[in-house]
């Protein structure tokens, strides 16, 4: 008697990890462990300035060179670029570097010790030339560092007609100006591949990674291959964030640079330091609101003029300022919106993907924003949210009509009951008005994510998953989204086996090797449950179709049926697959040039509350409580869904209170782990996890996406908690302790 | 980042540790726990041939005696041994506190009470990897010609960031060193200097042997630390007080001493003349807090702002002294 029959369903239950065993007792194999014979010890030589020209490169004394692989950009076999979005990002500068951390030369050795002292005796000589390091500066056009205007990347939405607004004498008008801060992902696992390279056997590379296909896609322009002379593996890896979003491509098309002119395999791992100097950061941000809002408390409009800092290359700017625009006017009805959006350049590292890609940095603003305009209207925080919260029918700021059932009235209830805000907020604004040195404070925010790709980009991604069933039975779920630390393995089998009425055993998830799995999509985007996860669900219903189809299964079948089925059709036809590729769902419409219309197939809801205290003598804030509820469709996993949410809450609050990158010369100062500080397990409150499950019918067993959601709440609730525990409405973040006291020292005795 | 080759010799009796010392002369340096040693060793500011590990001497590893007549900790227990054992948590409360606020569970494993007591000084511009610190041409302390926190100086200012070395200078307690020349003792006081490349009156090749807490006879101390988080920060701001206090509750003797701002232990003679020949009041406290205050003059070397160093001194000042009311 099969065991699935009896198990009524393996969705919405925590079933053990699939790779969980194997990390848990060191089997799993990440890439640091991976040695091949003959391998070597590949480095990189940096830029030493923001900015310059490269006059002369020098090999110092002391050093073998004869013994060492050096590689320039001349040796470069196909294209200098790193394949994206754009192509302007070189993988080794030739003649001008655009930032401190650029890659010039790269050096390979048996002896690791010798690789490092040789890479100290490499010296670049390059004349520098005038950087520019902030928003406004670049903004300003003080020096074009990048194109011809500075700009990567704009947008320009609007709805209805703001300016006719601004005049009207029925109107309150309310302006703020916000900024946050770059952010580095601290996954575990620094960056690191491993490269095997010859024009006999093509290119192969091993590596920590969210995004298989866009290494592959990057190693064909390098090396001008053909695609299938490449192939790209994932190893087990210890989390990304967004941090192995692009960055891989670069540093595997090092190693493999370095594989190809030395023939034999190269290693490189970048240590912490590298890691967190040389590798992408989240985008710092600036801000300015423009707001109208009518007395009783309706917005009227708002104009946003969102900016983040790209760095020194395009990277993935473009989409990382897109998901910012959407979310910039957050889950409020407003019938005119003018959004002005800006991805501009500096002489920084590039910044690049991190969980939440743009919507926390105006998200941030905007829940800013609100407070300020409901102090202005004299009207709570809660009860100008609830005039304004958009509703089922009513159009987003790209005009997306929401379709979904929404109630972020509920959520806010359920929020305020769970965590006691009304009375916390009347108790400690009594309490705060005593002789006291330390004061509390609760708030809030409210907000959405939108799962997928933004706008069309699912429907040019067209990702493909497959489903392939062995001959006892087991299925084999092939796609190239990554099990990165967050779960991807284990939901996918849970999917799967749901689809099937299976025994999650019975299902597995192979290896994302481009060689033998189809392209299904980076893993980002929150898109990896709900899209991916959706097309793992008819991928392995196609297999039942299939053997339904041969006359070789019933409508309701056992285990041991659906086993006797799968051998006799392998045995009959071969290998059983089934592919599935992502459509729209219907009504999704976007029109890229307008920027107008369905940004996503689904956003989850969330209200997060967040209460502080503040200490008036060491200026210390502290996160004492934390509550977030979430409207995210279908929980799959439950413990891993909180997980998600307890994770992307602890890096809101070191986003918030603790994590600032120390810039000098566009060079990050305090790359390092005992000055760059991230908020420990004594500094991060009890995080109480809530989930409303409203199925969404176009994700998998109705979920929808969840990973970035969690990121975009803290830090504003954190914020409006410090407001009400210090009268000071701060607009910045990281908030530290300084800043605390430049704003709060007159208050002391 | 790597560590850079080097013979590692782990000797059983003290006779042969110095005498390996001896031999390995400048070259030389001994290890205990290694968490501040190795990490230095990777990022090329300490770069020793020959490492002495004073793991496997078993003289280093005993804590004896007990509050009446003090007690002897040999310099390689580690903190955490330190911290449990009965002995100093009921007679010595104060020291086990201490080192509970030095960095993590894991690294007190590890780390001891020597290597706490001998910790290289620390400084922005100096605690970072060998291609950072190129990146600005080195410092006086290591490998280069100026001091970027106060260029124009001679000096070295890295600051002492030990967290049991402001208690234990304030407590009186002792320490003996070992050579082959033979051993002496002295306070711990004395073993500081004001210099943060030659920050120890230690000669090179002496060994830290153990640290001898001073008996009880009515006093007690106390020691307040500043930091961002609740685990993991070295000091920014270190407040050891003792006190002696009679029968009646007056102060008869007090020590206060400041780490980490600067590059010895700061003791504050004000605060103690502040605080000694009446009972402990606000008045006194607040003149004591004030006297560190305007003692304390931290320079821009580790995180956060030193207007933010600064002020807290006097409210850290207070929480020790409140303490010990
Ligand atoms: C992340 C991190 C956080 C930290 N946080 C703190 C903190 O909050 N507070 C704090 O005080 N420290 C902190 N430390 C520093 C360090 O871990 C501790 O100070 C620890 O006690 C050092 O002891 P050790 O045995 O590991 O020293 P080692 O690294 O072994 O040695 C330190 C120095 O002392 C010398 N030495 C050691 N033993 C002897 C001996 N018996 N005789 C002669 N010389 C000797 C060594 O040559 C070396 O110069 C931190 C370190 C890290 C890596
Ligand atoms: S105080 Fe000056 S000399 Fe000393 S480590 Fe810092 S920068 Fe170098």
């Amino acid at each position: 008697m099969s065991e699935a029959r009896q198990q009524s369903s393996i969705v919405g239950r925590p079933v053990p990890r699939k790779e969980g065993r194997a990390k848990v007792t060191g089997a799993a194999r990440y890439v640091d462990d991976l040695t091949l014979p003959g391998m070597i010890y590949g480095a990189t030589v940096r830029s030493t300035v923001a900015r310059g020209r490269i006059k002369n490169i020098t090999f110092g004394e002391g050093v073998p060179w004869d013994e060492l692989t050096v590689v320039t950009a001349r040796d470069i076999p196909g294209a200098n670029a790193v394949a994206l979005i754009l192509l302007d990002q070189p993988y080794l500068a030739s003649e001008f570097v655009n930032h401190p951390e650029e890659p010039i030369v790269l050096l390979a050795h048996p002896d690791k010790h010798l690789v490092e002292r040789a890479r100290r005796a490499v010296l670049v000589e390059i004349e520098p030339l005038p950087p520019v390091f902030t928003i406004e500066e670049s903004a300003a056009k003080k020096e074009i560092v990048w194109g011809e205007d500075n700009t990567f990347k704009s947008y320009l939405v609007e709805k209805g007609n703001v300016d006719e607004v601004w005049s009207r004498d029925d109107v309150l008008i309310v302006e703020g100006e916000y900024r946050t801060g770059a952010q580095e992902q601290l996954y575990i696992e620094t960056n690191g591949v491993v490269a095997v390279a010859n024009a006999d056997e093509g290119v192969t590379v091993w590596g920590s990674m969210q995004c298989p296909y866009y290494v592959h896609k990057a190693l064909i322009k390098l090396f001008d291959l053909p695609e299938e002379k490449i192939r790209v593996i994932q190893t087990e890896t210890g989390g990304g964030f967004g941090g192995k979003e692009e960055y891989p491509s670069m540093i595997a098309g090092h190693a493999a640079l370095l594989a190809w002119k030395s023939g034999q395999p190269v290693k490189i791992i970048y240590d912490r330091a590298e890691d967190m100097a040389a590798t992408t950061k989240r985008h710092p941000s600036l801000t300015r609101h423009r707001t109208a809002v009518t007395r009783d408390g309706k917005l009227a409009a708002q104009e946003i003029e969102f900016t983040v800092d790209g760095g020194a290359y395009a990277t993935l700017s473009a989409v990382v300022l897109s998901r910012g625009t959407i979310h910039a006017a957050g889950p409020y009805y407003c019938p005119n919106v003018r959004i002005n959006a800006r991805a501009v350049a500096t002489n920084a590292p590039p910044h690049g993907a991190f969980r939440g890609f743009g919507a926390p940095q105006s998200i941030f603003a905007l829940e800013r924003q609100m407070d300020k305009v409901a102090r202005a209207l004299d009207l709570s925080a809660e009860e100008f949210r609830r005039r304004n919260f958009i509703r089922e029918g009513e159009t987003t700021a790209t005009e997306q009509i929401i379709r979904e059932k929404v109630d972020m009235a509920g959520l806010l209830a359920r929020a305020f009951e769970l965590s006691g805000y009304e009375e916390k907020r009347g108790r400690f604004a009594r309490e705060n008005a005593g002789r006291g040195k330390v004061k509390r404070g609760i708030g809030f925010a409210t907000f959405m994510h939108g799962a997928g790709f933004t706008g069309s980009g699912e429907v040019f991604l067209q990702s493909i998953v497959g489903c392939e069933a062995s001959s006892d039975g087991r299925v084999h779920i092939l796609a190239a989204s990554t099990e990165i630390g967050q779960g991807t393995n284990t939901i996918f089998a849970q999917i799967a086996a749901e689809a099937l009425k299976l025994d999650y055993d019975m299902v597995e998830v192979s290896r994302p090797d481009t060689a033998s799995v189809p392209n299904s999509g980076p893993t980002v985007a929150s898109r990896t449950c709900m899209i991916v996860g959706k097309l793992v669900e008819s991928a392995a219903l196609g297999l039942r179709q299939t053997l339904q189809g041969a006359g070789l299964l019933a409508e309701v079948y056992t285990a041991d049926e659906w086993r006797e089925a799968c051998r006799r059709h392998t045995e009959r036809h071969g290998a059983l697959k089934s592919f599935s590729q992502y459509k729209a769902p219907p009504d999704v419409v976007w029109d890229d040039g307008k920027y107008r219309g369905d940004a996503y197939g689904a956003f989850a809801w969330a209200v997060y509350v967040a209460e502080v205290s503040v200490d008036l003598v060491t200026y210390d804030a502290r996160v004492e409580d934390f509550v977030a509820v979430q409207e995210v469709g279908r929980v799959i996993h439950p413990v891993l869904a909180a997980g998600q949410i307890e994770g992307g809450v602890a890096q809101g609050v070191g986003y918030a209170l603790y994590e600032r990158v120390a810039w000098r010369e566009g060079r990050m100062a305090n790359s390092q782990m005992t000055n760059y500080i991230m908020p420990t397990a004594l500094d991060v409150p009890p995080i109480r996890v809530h989930f409303e499950e409203t199925p969404y019918p176009y994700g998998p067993a109705g979920a929808k996406g969840i990973g970035e959601l969690p990121m975009d709440g803290p830090a504003p609730a954190i914020l409006s908690a410090v407001e009400q525990a210090t009268g000071v409405a701060f607009t910045h973040i990281p908030l530290m302790p300084e800043d605390l006291m430049k704003e709060l020292g007159d208050a002391r005795d | 980042m790597r560590l850079p080759k080097f013979a590692y010799l782990a000797p059983r009796t003290v006779a042969d540790a110095v005498k390996m010392m001896g031999d390995a002369g400048w070259e030389g340096q001994f290890v205990a726990g290694g968490t501040d040693l190795y990490p230095n060793m990777k990022r090329r500011q300490q770069t020793p041939k020959t490492v002495i590990s004073v793991a496997r001497l078993a003289e280093l590893n005993e804590i004896s005696g007990d509050g009446k007549s003090g007690v002897r900790v040999g310099a390689g227990v580690s903190l955490t041994d330190l911290i449990e054992h009965p002995v100093i948590v009921r007679d010595y409360p104060s020291v086990a506190a201490a080192a509970r606020t030095i960095s993590t569970p894991v690294l007190r494993n590890m780390g001891t009470v020597g290597g706490n007591l001998l910790l290289d000084t620390r400084c922005n511009y100096y605690d970072q990897n060998y291609e950072w610190r190129r990146g600005i041409n080195f410092c006086l302390k290591k490998d280069g010609d100026v001091c970027w926190v106060a260029p124009g100086s001679q000096k070295c200012w890295a600051v002492q960031s030990a967290d049991l070395v402001p208690l234990m200078v304030a407590i009186g307690a002792r320490v003996r060193l070992v050579s082959t020349l033979g051993e002496r003792v002295i306070d711990a006081a004395a073993l500081y200097r004001d210099d943060g490349i030659n920050y120890l009156h230690k000669r090179h090749d002496e060994l830290l042997a153990d640290v001898q807490l001073p008996a009880l006879n009515g006093w007690r101390a106390t020691y307040k630390k500043l930091r961002r988080r609740g685990a993991f920060d070295f000091p920014v701001l270190g407040v050891a007080v003792r006190l002696d206090v009679e029968r009646g509750g007056a102060v008869r003797a007090a020590k206060v001493i400041l780490g980490g701002i600067a590059p010895a232990p700061v003791e504050v003679p004000d605060a103690e003349a502040a605080l000694v020949g009446g009972s402990l009041d606000d008045e006194r406290m607040r003149r004591a807090a004030e006297a560190c205050y305007v003692k304390a003059r931290p320079l821009d070397n580790t995180d956060f702002v030193m207007n933010w160093r600064k002020q807290m001194t006097k409210p850290y000042v207070l929480r020790a002294l409140e303490e010990l009311r």
